[in-house]
């Protein structure tokens, strides 16, 4: 039961997690500000590299869960 | 360390594809021209911005031309230059619109020893007006137009600096593929041997593949609103991919609502192998039958021409294989906490019983 709750957890975090990547990348898609435009879009490919990195930690974060879950119960046992 | 070999490699080949593809400059190229609108016959005074270029430095003047079509054109009268990145150019505009249309669009070639030719596509408006003036359109002037060499990326209008996501973006979905093939071969394997291993190997493929799946969605999102001028279009691209990553969800929705542990497995390695063979005709086949934004689509060969030259494929083949090994490095170490997981479990349930 525990178990399950925790997983439950686990998986609320990771989906209001890509909740929130997806909303930032809305929020920089659809700021009127020029600056993305500026110096030849340069920003657009910044952006784009940040927005790799955060998905990668993401899912870092998803897996460091999912191996402190098991170390918790090895070292109740 | 030496069974670690491929993630190793993974990680030297992503630094370089960073490092490359940020710091290898554009070929030399034109950012906008004022006033973008002009009448028949009418001298203009155009304000050239370039970007990269060298106006003052090159030894030869530049050489300026507005550009009907092959032969219809006009060069500039006159040519002074105020820096490297601006210069103006004066043209005496001929007195009719060929084809008798009442307004056409003319393409501007900018020519110098350093940069090479420089162009931007539908530069300024030509209006026809009744105007009796005797400039008329010149034929065949534009020659000798020899190509910068060195290793320099593209310039493409729309695109600048943001043609350098070719290494960011499009790796996203070439590695999802083999990432979800790969799932569909465990997949595969699992219904042969029955060892639960091959089943933790395909679901976590297919959640890595996934996230790629994601990551090209949302960074081509960013990229479309700063070159398409929207981040969704409803591009047929776009629609394929984002019902592909849907019935990928569908997937682990599967997953999670079996309890029973062997029919789970079964069913979802089924499903999977059904959910890669959907994949291929939607985000192959598809977008080749209509008209995408996408290049490469609507019938054209994709990955040819002004696309992906030859120093783009420099950078963008090693992004590829680099960004399969790094998600299957990824993918293997999820396999690995699923498997522990399931001993964890297994080893509970007998202590219990």
């Amino acid at each position: 039961m525990n178990t399950l709750s925790t997983n439950l957890m686990i998986k609320k975090i990771v989906l209001t997690g890509l909740a929130q990547l997806v909303l930032i990348s809305s929020i920089l898609a659809q700021a009127d500000t020029d600056f993305l435009r500026s110096t030849g879009k340069i920003y657009t490919v910044v952006a784009v590299l940040a927005l790799i990195f955060i998905g990668i930690v993401f899912f870092l974060i998803y897996l460091e869960r999912k191996v402190s879950k098991i170390e918790k119960e090895i070292g109740n046992e | 360390m030496v069974k670690h070999w491929w993630k190793i490699l993974a990680v030297l080949i992503l630094l370089y594809t960073i490092f490359a593809g940020i710091l290898v400059p554009l070929k030399p190229g034109i950012l906008e021209v004022y006033p973008i609108t002009g009448e028949t016959g009418q001298s203009i005074n155009l304000k050239v911005t370039g970007y990269n270029s060298h106006y003052l430095d090159a030894q030869q003047k530049p050489r300026v031309w507005l550009k009907y079509d092959s032969v219809f054109a006009i060069s500039a009268s006159e040519v002074n230059l105020i820096n490297n990145t601006r210069l103006d150019a004066r043209f005496n505009l001929p007195n009719n619109v060929p084809g008798g249309k009442e307004v056409t669009e003319l393409s501007l070639i900018i020519h110098n020893d350093i940069d090479g030719p420089s162009l931007l596509p539908s530069a300024i408006f030509l209006k026809q007006t009744e105007n009796a003036s005797a400039n008329s359109w010149q034929s065949d002037i534009i020659s000798n137009l020899p190509l910068k060499e060195g290793i320099q990326f593209p310039y493409r209008s729309n695109l600048q600096e943001s043609i350098r996501n070719l290494y960011y973006h499009v790796p996203m979905w070439f590695a999802m593929m083999i990432i979800l093939l790969i799932a569909a071969i465990y997949s595969f394997l699992y219904l042969r041997k029955k060892e639960d291993k091959y089943d933790h190997l395909a679901s976590s493929y297919s959640a890595v593949g996934l996230v790629l799946g994601i990551l090209g969605l949302v960074t081509g999102m960013i990229w479309a609103k700063y070159t398409w001028g929207r981040a969704w279009s409803w591009d047929v691209k776009q629609n394929v991919s984002a019902i592909s990553l849907l019935i990928y969800f569908a997937y682990f929705i599967l997953r999670s609502s079996i309890d029973d542990d062997a029919s789970k497995k079964r069913l979802a390695s089924v499903y999977n192998i059904y959910a890669f063979i959907a994949l291929v005709p939607l985000l192959f086949v598809i977008p080749r039958l209509s008209d995408s934004l996408h290049p490469g689509n609507g019938g054209n060969p994709a990955m040819g021409g002004e696309d992906l030259d030859n120093t783009m494929r420099l950078v963008f083949y090693p992004a590829v294989i680099g960004w399969i090994l790094f998600s299957a490095w990824i993918a293997n170490l999820f396999s690995r906490i699923k498997s522990i997981r399931e001993k964890l479990d297994i080893k509970k349930y007998e202590i219990s019983s």
